[in-house]
């Protein structure tokens, strides 16, 4: 059973029991799922070891690109890239890894559709995977100097008298403190002056003393003469630092709109531990929060969760690059966040059209192509049908009103397997299947 | 685990019943629904406003666009890419339209046009990405918007009407920033054919339909984050599965009508079928692209100015004949115009102010703004002499009855 280890004590509730539905919640949320073996093997194993071995799995090489795919990049090819990852993601990656390095994809949203350099794209995913689940300050000076990162945001031309406030901004009001993170527009102006003189040359950092505005800046009620590194230092000191990123790791691993008091707690681990990302999560993976009943299936599937995880339950073979192309059509392009914003997630992932893509797809994997019944689900005859998509699908169970649906979509099949498409098809695109 | 040793509770943990939600969830769908059949009564001719944007990606060249066709600057400049004035389609005898824009041409003259001379806005550095954000947010200073004009208007329409569809872009996958809102995300048809459901899902329709059906009789009350987020999403799948069933069948009434076969053609014959058949939406977005044109352009811009004519001419006249065309705006526009100077590989370069076309029956139909004199240009551009913000503001407060965006007013010539 879980140990229990953030500083101030949540408040009392039953210890949950550590069952298919919690082994599941663990293997979805660390990760991207797994299958009914998976589910199994965890439950066996208990909390603590399923953990260890999704936070640790290091038996796979983390880097993103082999020989390969390098020649492929290197010609501006983003398809390779995205295949890889996805490969990654699908099971070849270490899971906790690649869920983090998403994250940060997203937290530090940049996209290909304006750099259209898919090499710069592939450093920063690179040091999203070397440094995202280590210090966070480290984390952050590092994409600040990024080159993707600096074309991004125009902050390459950023030079005395001619500020560019738009790296500045987005440093303060997505990286490091929130929207409501307590800094103003003349905290953005004078740390853009901070920011001056930093560049890029030949796909690689450049600082540009020329252009640097050398003069005192005030940032957040503090003269100095700082620069762009010791601008970045003062906005990791602001209180409202650790308390995004720690709404950060909680929208993305326990729940959405995480209460205050939760956000302030995790902050405050994040600080203990010298904001090392692993540790923090893994303090947070331990805190009763994580397997509450709040959290089981509260957030709304991504699409790259969403596909993932069905390819993961169901052993299909599909090809990385159709994940790819699948998460695309309902919203979520690898590389290729909307904004500067990223993905906003959560309930913006999902319109009527973004639904009939879901649907769509889900439908055609379940009954066309992609569900291999007998591997995913094992042989069954119509009569147990629900159960055995169940058992993998939902492992939470389901009520009778559902089963009794889900029992006729059985009944009316003209065969015993495509009683087991049928059912997979009406549980993927039922609403619930799309809460994690 | 054996199948028999399921919690026999609800679907999904936390407590929560499957019928519980169905319960809430239909209610909200139901208020929806019967607003959705509201809208559709009003958009019958006479109903309620509708505005459709057209984009034209990469800075349209809007001086081989509107012509003016008595100024030896023009044909000074443009040695090989000037229009020559008998190939103009002329509408006065300072400009006129390209020689591929006949039809708008004729609308023109038929009062169903309006063109709005050297619009733009301030702070320009004539780059793609970040003149779009403007046009997109209304925002010509602050770096990067959220939200985007479009989207506010979508807003405030779902707020009058949860769980219906204010607005719809046709085309291409990915969202556009003008039409995200805080609130409303209107969704993308991915293609001209509209929403519609897999074929496969037929072998599964029976069901869902009895799903559906279960969660609608059942009674009870729901509470709790899961609740929520199952509530939202059951309303968002119905308002989806209902929009794909309605378009199909006005599309499928409606397939008669001859537009161009061509991407934008088809995009607007889906928009006009939708208006037609009062599907009920408000604002349509819809994108034409490859119009960065630094090389040879002439052929390819002239096949851009084709597609255009053939698409607005079939759509305007359409909703013509449907007498429909007093209820829609239609407002095309670019992130800039092009270098009055054509370059060496007979191209343009980036530019600024650049003419905005607005079809419909309740324009000011005709010209406004300032006409550009091609021999008083700044930094070789056609200056902005027209804040595009005070075109929106008009489209925004006047024509669709809503709250601006932009808190900020500017003067424009009044074009509705």
């Amino acid at each position: 059973m879980p140990r229990f280890s953030l500083p101030s004590v949540a408040p009392r509730q039953d210890a949950p029991v550590w069952d298919r539905a919690a082994a599941a919640h663990v293997l979805r949320r660390v990760g991207f799922g797994g299958d009914e073996t998976a589910v199994t093997r965890a439950v066996e194993a208990g909390f603590e070891s399923t953990l260890a071995e999704l936070e640790n799995r290091r038996d796979h090489a983390p880097s993103l690109v082999g020989p390969a795919v390098e020649k492929l990049v290197s010609l501006g090819n983003l398809v390779p890239l995205q295949s890889r990852w996805m490969s990654l993601i699908l099971g070849d990656g270490a899971p906790l890894l690649e869920r983090v390095t998403l994250m940060w994809h997203g937290h530090f949203a940049t996209s290909n559709a304006k750099l259209g350099d898919v090499r710069m794209m592939h450093v920063q995913n690179e040091l999203f995977r070397s440094k995202g689940l280590g210090d966070f300050r480290e984390l952050f000076h590092a994409v600040a100097k990024d080159p993707a990162m600096l074309v991004w945001l125009d902050g390459n031309q950023n030079r005395v008298g001619a500020p560019n406030e738009n790296f500045a901004r987005e440093v303060m009001e997505l990286f490091g403190l929130g929207i409501q993170g307590g800094y103003t527009e003349k905290d953005i102006q004078e740390a853009a002056r901070a920011f001056s003189g930093w560049s890029v040359a030949g796909r690689a950092f450049e600082f540009r003393a020329e252009h640097h505005d050398k003069g005192e800046k005030k940032l957040f009620g503090r003269g100095g003469v700082y620069s762009g590194e010791q601008a970045i230092d003062r906005v990791l000191e602001h209180p409202s630092c650790p308390r995004w990123i720690a709404w950060r790791l909680l929208d993305t691993f326990v729940k959405p709109d995480p209460e205050e008091a939760l956000v302030q707690r995790v902050a405050d681990v994040l600080v203990e531990e010298k904001w090392h990302i692993g540790r923090t999560l893994g303090r947070l993976f331990r805190d009763p929060v994580f397997l509450s009943r709040e959290a089981r299936r509260a957030r709304i599937a991504g699409p790259v969760e969403l596909v993932v995880g069905l390819v993961l339950a169901t052993r299909a073979e599909i090809p990385p690059v159709d994940a790819v192309r699948a998460a695309g059509v309902m919203g979520q392009t690898l590389f290729m966040p909307p904004t500067v914003k990223g993905w906003d997630g959560g309930r913006a992932w999902i319109d009527p059209g973004t639904w009939l893509a879901r649907h769509n797809w889900l439908t055609d994997f379940a009954l066309a192509k992609g569900l291999d019944a007998a591997a995913a689900f094992g042989p069954a005859k119509r009569t147990g049908a629900v159960d055995a998509v169940c058992r993998v699908l939902v492992p939470e169970g389901i009520d009778d009103s559902m089963r009794a649906a889900l029992q006729s979509a059985a009944d009316s099949a003209h065969s015993d397997g495509h009683a087991l498409h049928k059912v997979a098809a009406l549980v993927i695109t039922s609403p619930e299947y799309h809460l994690v | 685990m054996s199948s028999t040793s399921f919690p026999r509770r609800s679907f999904l943990v936390g407590g929560v019943r499957l019928s519980a939600i169905g319960a809430a969830a239909s209610s909200l769908a139901n208020g929806a629904f019967a607003h959705a059949s509201r809208i559709a009564r009003n958009t019958e001719p006479g109903g309620e406003r509708i505005l459709v944007v057209i984009q034209l990606t990469g800075g349209n060249d809007g001086l081989n666009t509107v012509i003016p066709h008595s100024q030896d600057a023009y044909y000074r400049a443009r040695p090989t890419l000037g229009q020559k004035p008998n190939a103009v389609h002329q509408l006065d005898e300072h400009v006129g339209l390209h020689p591929k824009l006949g039809g708008l041409a004729e609308l023109y003259r038929d009062g169903q046009m309006a063109i709005v001379h050297g619009v733009g806005h301030p702070n320009s550095n004539r780059s793609h990405f970040r003149s779009m954000e403007i046009w997109h947010t209304a925002e010509p200073f602050r770096p990067v918007g959220r939200v985007g004009w479009l989207g506010n208007l979508a807003d405030q329409l779902l707020a009058e009407a949860p769980g219906t569809l204010p607005a719809l872009s046709v085309g291409g996958r990915e969202s556009v920033l003008s039409m995200r809102g805080t609130t409303a995300t209107p969704p993308t048809v991915p293609d001209d054919r509209g929403f519609r459901l897999a074929r496969t899902s037929e072998q599964i329709s029976a069901e869902r339909a009895r799903l559906s059906a279960t969660e609608r009789d059942l009674q009870g009350s729901s509470k709790g984050r899961t609740a929520d987020q199952l509530a939202f999403l059951r309303m968002t799948a119905r308002t989806a599965y209902d929009a794909a069933e309605r378009m199909s069948k006005i599309t499928s009434a409606d397939a008669k009508i001859a537009y161009p076969d061509t991407p934008l053609g088809k995009e607007l014959r889906l928009v006009g079928q939708l208006i037609r058949g009062g599907f009920g939406t408000r604002i349509y977005h819809v994108s034409l692209g490859g119009f960065d044109t630094h090389a040879s352009q002439a052929s390819v811009h002239g096949a851009r100015m084709e597609q255009l004519n053939g698409a607005l001419t079939a759509f305007q006249r359409n909703l013509m004949e449907a007498g429909c065309s007093e209820q829609v705006t239609t407002f095309v526009f670019s992130e800039f115009g092009r270098r009055v100077e054509e370059n060496g590989s007979r191209g343009t370069d980036h530019g600024r102010g650049n003419p905005v076309l607005l079809l419909g029956g309740s324009l000011r139909a005709g010209q406004h703004g300032t006409r550009p004199d091609l021999t008083d240009l700044v930094q070789g551009d056609i200056p902005s002499t027209t804040d595009f913000r005070g075109l929106y503001r008009q489209l925004e407060a006047d024509w669709m009855g809503l709250e601006p965006f932009a808190s900020e007013k500017v003067d424009a010539p009044k074009i509705v």
